[in-house]
């Protein structure tokens, strides 16, 4: 029987550093892989943690890691050409074929980029691209991730970047992600898709907005980050009522999300 | 009233006490470890309604004193005394004559393992046992047990406070170091616990054996030893000249041990105290104050057979209040 | 096939299946209880029959033996992860109805809520029991309303002490063959069950999401005190977290393990950088109560809990379990 708890070496094929504490890690991985699935990233000795899959491509997969923890600082001590014990991929991430051809709405604030920017590339390489909408927000100017991934989904979708405060210097959009939600140009919220990811108290105010502007609940999915710690459905930390978060998401509907009460 | 005729000196050694109101006296019941059954209690409760003026006296040494007897009912008292004084097992040195009375105090006890979960042996049954040990006495000597460092007896204020303490065992197969021990260990004891590796590691120089993280554990990672063990500390006192808390003088002692060094001291006081002490009574720390610790020390110690985990202080330094200018 | 024989011959019966299996049964540990002189019954190996306690509720479950309190995963040194070994010697456990149910719980965790753990599974393998009847119920069982007071059959033999000898039900012919030794084969020996508990609970059907955030669960913020011993005790409870450990400062070799955790205890919902879910002891209450009752029939169609009464037993603040699942029952049908 194989065991599912032995993580496998993968090479760090490339470092991306966008801040001082959130990296990006191109890791060797050849299987499938979907946008808003996770490894469980492992250190021996320091323990392991869940990181989203940030891109795919291929003969590799990105990792986005945020210096957070005991295991994530340590990760940061990691160079190309080294490799890291990793396991997965784990949840069920999400569908971007449910995309391509409805007028969608993706709203990221932070890390929550990191599961979604799969389905953001897929959305700027897809034939309709006018009805694609992405607002993407961050705390600060110093703290945006994926800048050129964002300049070139700037060019094939209609984006608004935003920041919550700026800084001297930065011209662009201050404020947050949900004050931008009711302007969307939409020629149908009722029927339209929205992505929504990010922190719970983003995610909480961006779905009243989106509901205000007449979306309804299942055509809004979620991905929701909690401590998914062995990533097999076995350990139950990440347990929500009768949803496995590790198993059943971390991408639901807001339909069921909404019965999620932690 | 005819003309009273009493000897005091008897009257106080047959546990009556000098009132202030003449012709009165008042019984002192005393209880050893505190616990006394009901139907004595009912029995005292009687001679308070009969003889006394209805009220009951709480003493600080969780004794009972009955108040307004009149002083020619001492015999009277005594007699109704008989069944207390046997239930409560006392050293009796005549039927019928009533309470011995003693320089010694009664011997104080927390409610102990009987009671309080912090226990860390049976305070009464160990004060009882004493009890039988050193009395009736006439030195002046405070005795009292508290089940662990809490102290809730107070024994830090008696010539020797025996304080309980367990040695944690520790079984790291059971530990899902859940925090829970380091975390009360902090907030209700020393802090002696620390988290290293997931394990728990216990500053043996810092536990105090109080039990508390045994108390918390949810696993049973932590057990008490099967030993129970005694922090044995010296010569606290209150009082008008120098006021102060008992000092440690051994740790992790074993019961017989702990027994003995409270017999022992009697020998001493023969030894050395003040003959012209008023009514031949001398706290013993003052006796100590002149001889030095270490004369004291070799009087305790006699025939003492420690265990080797018993940590003894070699000198011990008391402070407290001096009245000398404030 | 039914046996009844002499204690003696019982004993002797135990010591011979020592030899063949490792025996796991509830024993009482001397002064291991919280407070002092008192004991605690919990599961350990045994190699003989007066060892074992049969007439009490054992303290802690028998799920120990599958799902270690803390259990090393892997050995690593600097480029290599070696599994660690374990006592692969086949498991012979003494169980009641309850934890025989409960097995059933585990198994559904473990080997059927994503892929088969190996770490349970190999030692899942190896277990057998033993029914320990249940002539009585004890304090705070309420098995009947669970609907666990009959055992399931997948036991090799039960065990009832009566006035009249140890009656066994044998289901095994290997160990038919030990007890034949022993005395002739009776009539048909039904283990003891109880079918009637003092604590009854109504469990309801449906619990509306309105039950989630009713403020019965606010009480419990307050008496609560999280420190998990219901989950301990618990026979269905699994969870578990990841540890990693080095043995030295600078060393390069170290150990990954699983220690047992608990939904109660803080630190259970913390993810890095800070966050943490259900601060509230009454929320951790909900949590724990509706999966028990609630959520995993969802998921896999059975209640979690088996009614032993462990939680209301070692309960430090009195809080009553069973209690709670009653108010939801209640709760739930003024949902409706």
């Amino acid at each position: 029987m194989s065991n599912a708890y032995i993580p496998f070496p993968s090479t760090i094929l490339d470092v991306i550093k966008h801040t001082a504490q959130e990296y990006t890690f191109r890791m060797s991985y050849t299987g499938d892989v979907l946008p808003g699935q996770f490894f469980e990233v492992s250190i021996p000795k320091y323990g392991e943690a869940p990181i989203s899959v940030s891109g795919i491509g291929d003969g590799y997969i990105d990792l986005t890691i945020r210096k957070v923890g005991r295991v994530t600082n340590e990760v940061f001590e990691h160079y190309v050409g080294q490799k890291m014990l990793i396991r997965g991929p784990y949840g069920n991430g999400f569908d971007t074929g449910l995309y391509l051809g409805e007028e969608t709405v993706v709203v990221a604030g932070g890390t929550g980029v990191s599961p979604v920017r799969g389905v953001i590339d897929a959305l700027s390489k897809g034939e309709s691209r006018d009805n694609k909408y992405v607002i993407v927000g961050f705390k600060s100017p110093d703290d945006m991730l994926f800048k050129d991934d964002i300049k070139q989904w700037d060019d094939t979708l209609n984006l608004t970047l935003t920041v919550d405060r700026a800084t001297e210097g930065y011209e662009g959009n201050v404020g947050l992600v949900t004050q931008y939600i009711q302007d969307l140009p939409l020629s149908d919220p009722k029927t339209a898709k929205a992505v929504v990811v990010g922190p719970p108290a983003m995610m909480h105010f961006t779905i009243i907005e989106l509901k205000k502007k007449g979306f309804v609940d299942e055509n809004i999915t979620v991905s929701y980050e909690r401590k998914m710690c062995c990533g097999l459905g076995k350990c139950g930390h990440c347990r929500i009522g009768d949803q496995y978060i590790c198993l059943d998401g971390p991408v639901f509907q807001y339909d069921k999300a909404k019965e999620l009460l932690d | 009233m005819g003309h009273l005729d009493i000897n005091v000196g008897k009257l106080k050694k047959n546990a009556f006490r000098y009132s202030k109101v003449r012709g009165e006296t008042a019984s002192r019941v005393r209880i050893p470890g505190g616990v006394i059954d009901a139907a004595s209690l009912e029995k005292v409760v009687e001679i308070a309604e009969k003889y006394g003026n209805g009220v009951i006296n709480l003493t600080n040494r969780q004794g009972i004193e009955i108040p307004g007897i009149d002083l020619e009912d001492m015999d009277k008292v005594n007699l109704e005394l008989q069944p207390v004084i046997e239930a409560l097992n006392i050293n009796q040195t005549q039927e019928n004559g009533g309470y011995p009375a003693s320089g010694t105090r009664n011997i104080i006890a927390c409610p102990g393992a009987r009671l309080c979960p912090f226990g860390c042996y049976d305070t009464t049954a160990f004060a009882q046992k004493v009890d039988k040990e050193i009395f009736p006495n006439d030195r002046h000597v405070k005795v009292a047990f508290t089940g662990c460092s809490n102290d809730c007896a107070k024994v830090r204020m008696a010539d020797y406070g025996i304080i309980g303490m367990t040695e944690p065992q520790y079984d790291p197969d059971r530990c899902v170091s859940c925090g829970q021990c380091v975390d009360f260990c902090r907030r209700r004891s020393v802090g002696a616990l620390t988290l290293v590796n997931g394990k728990v590691v216990r500053d043996t120089q810092k536990c105090i054996g109080c039990g508390v993280c045994v108390v918390y554990c949810p696993t049973r990672a932590w057990t008490r030893s099967e030993e129970h063990y005694f922090r044995i500390v010296l010569l606290g006192r209150t009082g008008k000249r120098n006021p102060r808390l008992a000092e440690d003088f051994i740790k992790w002692a074993d019961e017989e041990s702990t027994l003995k060094i409270i017999k022992n001291g009697y020998a001493y006081i023969e030894e050395y105290i003040d003959p012209n002490a008023v009514e031949h009574k001398e706290h013993i720390g003052y006796i100590v104050d002149r001889t030095g610790f270490e004369k004291f020390k070799e009087y305790i110690l006699k025939d003492v057979q420690l265990s080797p985990k018993a940590e003894v202080a070699q000198n011990i330094y008391w402070g407290g209040k001096h009245y000398d200018s404030f | 096939m039914g046996f009844v024989i002499p204690r003696a011959a019982f004993n002797q019966i135990i010591e011979t299946l020592a030899r063949r299996y490792r025996l796991y049964a509830p024993v009482r540990k001397k002064g291991a209880g919280r407070f002092l002189d008192t004991d605690v019954i919990m599961y350990d190996e045994v190699t003989t029959a007066d060892e074992i306690v049969f007439d009490a509720k054992s303290d802690y479950a028998f799920k120990e033996a599958l799902t270690p309190l803390s259990e090393v995963l892997f050995y690593f040194t600097e480029a290599t992860t070696q599994e660690a070994s374990f006592d692969n010697r086949p498991l012979l456990i003494f169980a009641r109805s309850c934890d025989m149910h409960a097995l059933k719980r585990l198994d559904q965790i473990f080997l059927e809520n994503g892929p088969e753990d190996v770490f349970y599974q190999r030692r899942r393998e190896l277990v057998n029991f033993v029914l320990m009847g249940c002539a009585n119920s004890f304090d705070n069982c309420f098995c009947v309303s669970m609907g666990t007071n009959i055992a399931p059959d997948d036991y090799l033999f039960s065990v009832d002490l009566t006035a009249e000898g140890v009656a066994c039900n044998v289901q095994d012919e290997a160990v038919a063959a030990l007890f034949k030794a022993y005395g002739e084969e009776t009539a048909d020996v039904v283990p003891a069950h109880v079918t009637e508990n003092k604590v009854k609970v109504n469990l309801p059907e449906q619990v509306p999401f309105s039950v989630r955030t009713d403020p019965l669960w606010d009480e419990y913020t307050v008496r609560c005190i999280n420190c998990g011993r219901c989950n301990f005790v618990c026979p269905t409870c699994s969870c578990w977290s990841m540890q990693d450990i080095i043995y030295t400062d600078n060393g390069n070799v170290g150990e990954r393990r699983r220690v047992g955790a608990s939904c109660m205890v803080d630190g259970f919902t913390d993810v890095a950088g800070g966050g943490s879910y259900r601060k509230k002891n009454g929320e951790r209450m909900r949590y724990k109560v509706l999966h028990k009752i609630y959520d995993h029939r969802q998921r896999f169609g059975i209640n979690m809990c088996v009614g032993c009464g462990r939680c209301d037993d070692v309960c430090p603040e009195y809080i009553s379990y069973s209690n709670i699942i009653n108010k939801v029952y209640d709760a739930s049908k003024e949902g409706e």
